[in-house]
């Protein structure tokens, strides 16, 4: 790209050239000698008075604009007004565009200045909210030691004394209701120290045979007493470094999720891994009613029900599929849900092998700054 | 199992409950008579503290997290007095404590932990193995 300066000087120092040569021609051709010497003389003082402008327009003008555009890109790489030498000019222009700058620079450095202001405030408004809603879910749980204790003396025949049939019903719906309670304090301080970063994973050398066989033999009971076909599609000697408590977590969200759904008689839930080379590829696939691709994109979001009808059967906390995501991508791995409806549903995650950096708490950040 | 049974052959033990919550202690102490052991309660760390190096007792129940003196100032004080290795501490502590911050209590000297809310067929169960230490 040109520059005006050098434009200039090109334009002038040819213009100029051109008079002195026309000047020397003439003095070489004219008759008269002293015609041609005027004309010589003329053209020197016209060709300097040219170069002399152009050296003043150039002071006046390009030296300005040429600090005023060295100006503008510091301030872009730092927004800050930093201080610096006053502008010379006396081209009215540059001088008010100078000025216009200058006022801009200000506006833009209190502007941001505010904004970061606003960032921080935010981020300690956010930081507070968890910690208190940290503090009510520890408060609700301090109740819920005397209640579960005494519903569970009053389950057993010698304690408190025998119930009849129906006072032990009811127990046994307070105790049950009870441990709902329990598990979604649980799922809500869960998933506040996914939030905050601050979940802990104790990772060992597991074997991926041995933690599916867990879990089957976590869900067998269920399984048979809802009459569901609970099988396990692996039979390969892998091991996988990574917390294998949380996985069966994962695991055991995902299969309480599809014992809803599955239908009443012929259910079968299908658990399974698959070796992919720097990850293992866990399964769990149900025959049930499937979800619609609207559905597919929201149910990793918090307190997400896919049926939000007061006439639901299911009764989770809506934050099971929340947990095993911040769980899987805390392990360094992805979680995802194909499905058909009317078919079947199968959700997938992977696992690296190897131990990798969690990454939970440079994400929270980011997202916060953004 | 019948009650007479169990009895026979259960060890009576005399626990001390270190819990700042009423509530808690009441339930506690209830499930533990009934099961012939003898309570006492402790209602904040001091207190607790003070009857530890009163008294002996076969097992003591300890909240972690109490106002002011809480169960870890208890811990850390029966281990600069030598006095914790002699002692079977069953900590109660809420979900927010660490694997790593258990595993090094158990490493100090603690018996064993319960994750609250307590369920009192793991309280009996970890009694029966500890009185058999």
């Amino acid at each position: 790209m040109l520059s005006i300066k050098i434009t200039l000087f090109l334009v002038s120092g040819v213009s100029s050239f051109i008079i002195f040569y026309m000047g020397i021609v003439n003095f070489l051709t004219s008759v008269e000698e002293t015609t041609g010497m005027i004309l010589l003389i003329f053209s020197v003082f016209v060709a300097t008075g040219t170069l002399l402008a152009t050296v003043n327009i150039s002071r006046n003008i390009t030296l300005p604009i040429e600090k005023l555009t060295q100006d503008m890109k510091q301030f872009s790489s730092t927004n800050k007004a930093s201080k610096r030498e006053p502008l010379k000019t006396n081209v009215s222009e540059i001088f008010q565009l100078n000025e216009d700058f200058k006022k801009m620079e200000q506006k833009v450095e209190k502007t941001i200045e505010l904004t970061n202001d606003y960032v921080e405030k935010l981020k300690e408004v956010d930081r507070k909210k968890i910690e208190f809603s940290s503090m009510v879910s520890h408060e609700l749980k301090t109740p819920l030691v005397p209640i579960l204790g005494y519903v569970q003396m009053l389950q057993k025949k010698n304690f408190l004394g025998e119930l009849n049939d129906k006072q032990l019903d009811a127990v046994n719906e307070i105790h049950s209701a009870t441990v709902r309670l329990q598990r979604l304090v649980g799922d809500i301080l869960t998933t506040q120290k996914l939030d905050l970063g601050k979940l802990d994973f104790n990772k060992e050398e597991s074997n991926v045979l041995e933690l599916l066989n867990s879990v089957i033999k976590e869900f067998h009971p269920i399984a048979e007493e809802k009459k569901i076909l609970l099988e396990m599609n692996f039979n390969e000697n892998i091991s996988i470094f990574t917390d294998k408590d949380r996985i069966s977590q994962v695991f055991s969200n995902l299969i309480k999720n599809s014992i809803d759904f599955v239908p009443k008689s012929g259910g079968i839930i299908t658990i399974g891994a698959k070796d992919c080379g720097d990850v293992v590829e866990f399964l769990v696939r149900d025959n049930g009613s499937g979800m619609s691709t609207e559905n597919q994109k929201d149910i990793f979001k918090k307190f997400y029900q896919i049926d939000t009808s007061t006439s639901r059967k299911r009764s989770g906390s809506g934050l099971g599929l929340a947990i095993c995501k911040g769980i899987v991508e805390g392990l360094g791995g992805k979680i995802w849900v194909e499905s058909k409806i009317n078919e079947q549903t199968t959700f997938y995650f992977t696992i690296p092998k190897k131990p990798t950096i969690s990454s939970t708490n440079n994400e929270l950040n980011n997202k916060i700054s953004n | 199992m019948t009650k007479a049974k169990n009895q026979q052959e259960e060890e009576k033990l005399k626990i001390l409950i270190v819990d700042d919550n009423e509530q808690i202690t009441k339930m506690l102490t209830t499930f533990l008579e009934l099961n012939d052991h003898e309570c006492t309660v402790a209602s904040d760390g001091s207190e607790g503290l003070k009857r530890i190096k009163e008294n002996n007792y076969d097992v003591i129940l300890l909240d972690l997290a109490m106002p002011e003196f809480d169960g870890y100032s208890v811990i850390k004080d029966l281990e600069d007095n030598n006095m914790l290795k002699d002692q079977r501490i069953i900590v109660f502590t809420a979900s927010t404590i660490t694997q790593d911050e258990l595993d090094d209590l158990v490493k100090r000297g603690v018996s064993a932990y319960i994750l609250k809310p307590i369920d009192i067929d793991i309280l009996h169960s970890k009694l029966k193995e500890i009185a058999k230490l």
